[in-house]
């Protein structure tokens, strides 16, 4: 029986790329792909893959809340996370939320296959910088990586973090409920109460929330270059 | 020459100029991705005619691979590590004449693709596109156009 895969990452670039890695494998089929986390969801409940692999950075839900809500709906599905950074808040973000694998996008080619081939046996598979921290005991909850960590943060239910990403994206109430099919006036209760619960003041200070806390990703772009004086012909 | 000898001259010419028009394309990938690199490249071999001969990792891989494999269109990716794309594509301009240069990237930015097409790329496309807009975007830079696409509406 083949073993079937879902893959959830919004560039279909990257699908292509890992739909080749894959497939060259006797036995490994791909038997859905998805464009952002709510896709993921819904593909991973009719087609129950063997393995689910997800990009951390999708929009309308990314990749830590699509593993969250998988697995409140079965917590059997296996899944392995991919993301192009492996800071230590997203490493613990990642296992806090059920992930069993872990793979920078850089490195997918070398470790995807590997990674899926550890989930199928039941292990684990992480990237050998997460492996130094779990020797380090970071799976046990009871430890900070460091003592400038912050104090754990307010906790935001599954709903407020799908508002929280949407809004951040800079969508409008009006927007975010009409893709989550809500009124209007539920979606401002949860926007005030998202505020509340963390303190912020503007949409601004909620991106910048949500950059820090993974909720979205962005990827810095290099110095722009400064063109010398061109000369008239 | 005989009139006849003239039509078939006349009608090599003309098969000439049609299988031009299907030449081959020869093409180097840049992208710091592996996985980004197989997908192109599986997008790229499904036209017929057009062969990537060679990839790279980052730009300075990419300017060495430009000497000795001499493509007809770079695809380059702007954030890599050693060299990013803007500073590979200029100097590659000033090394050599001929190839032309596709910026593939996540910057879907109006500055940037203003940036990448002053250091003398023809083409620009975003990734979240890229399956889109990348055949097209090749196609027109192979033949010396100028192909850009944004992914957000422009002000």
């Amino acid at each position: 029986m083949k073993l079937r895969i879902l893959l959830a990452d919004d560039h279909e670039i990257v699908r292509r790329g890992l739909c080749a890695l894959l497939q060259k494998r006797e036995g490994w089929e791909v038997c859905g792909e998805a464009s952002d986390g709510r896709e993921a969801v819904e593909m991973a409940k009719q087609l129950k893959p063997d393995v689910v692999i997800v990009d951390i950075g999708m929009p309308y839900l990314n990749g830590l809340d699509t593993t969250r809500q998988l697995l409140q709906h079965d917590p059997n599905f296996k899944i392995i996370v991919l993301t192009i950074t492996d800071s230590d808040q997203v490493i613990r973000e990642a296992l806090d939320a059920g992930a069993r694998g872990f793979v920078l996008k850089s490195d997918a080619a070398r470790d995807l296959v590997s990674a899926v081939e550890a989930l199928q046996s039941k292990r684990m598979f992480f990237t050998p910088r997460v492996n130094d921290l779990v020797l380090a005991g970071f799976l046990d909850k009871g430890h900070a990586i460091s003592r400038n960590e912050p104090p754990s943060l307010p906790t935001l239910t599954v709903r407020e973090r799908e508002v929280t990403q949407l809004l951040a994206e800079g969508k409008s109430s009006k927007e975010v409920a009409s893709l989550l099919n809500l009124s209007t006036k539920t979606v401002e209760t949860h926007r005030s109460n998202i505020m509340r619960k963390l303190s912020l003041h503007s949409i601004r200070d909620l991106v910048v929330y949500a950059i820090k806390n993974n909720i979205i990703q962005i990827q810095m772009p290099p110095q722009l270059h400064t063109p010398p004086e061109t000369t008239v012909a | 020459m005989t009139s006849r000898a003239r039509i078939e001259q006349e009608a090599r010419s003309g098969l000439s100029q049609r299988e031009n028009q299907l030449m081959a394309v020869r093409i180097l990938l840049v992208d710091d991705h592996p996985i980004v690199r197989q997908g192109l490249r599986t997008l790229l071999e499904g036209r017929t005619g057009w062969e990537v001969v060679g990839e790279a990792a980052d730009g300075v891989e990419a300017l060495d691979k430009v000497a000795t494999l001499q493509p007809d269109v770079v695809v380059l990716d702007v954030t890599m590590p050693r060299m990013n794309g803007l500073e590979a594509c200029r100097l590659i301009q000033q090394k050599t004449s001929g190839l032309e240069v596709l910026f593939v990237t996540q910057h879907d930015s109006p500055q940037m693709m203003r940036e990448a097409l002053d250091a003398g790329a023809r083409g620009y496309v975003v990734k979240s596109n890229a399956a889109r807009d990348l055949l097209d975007a090749v196609e027109a830079v192979s033949q010396h156009r100028v192909f850009t696409a944004l992914a957000r509406p422009q002000a």
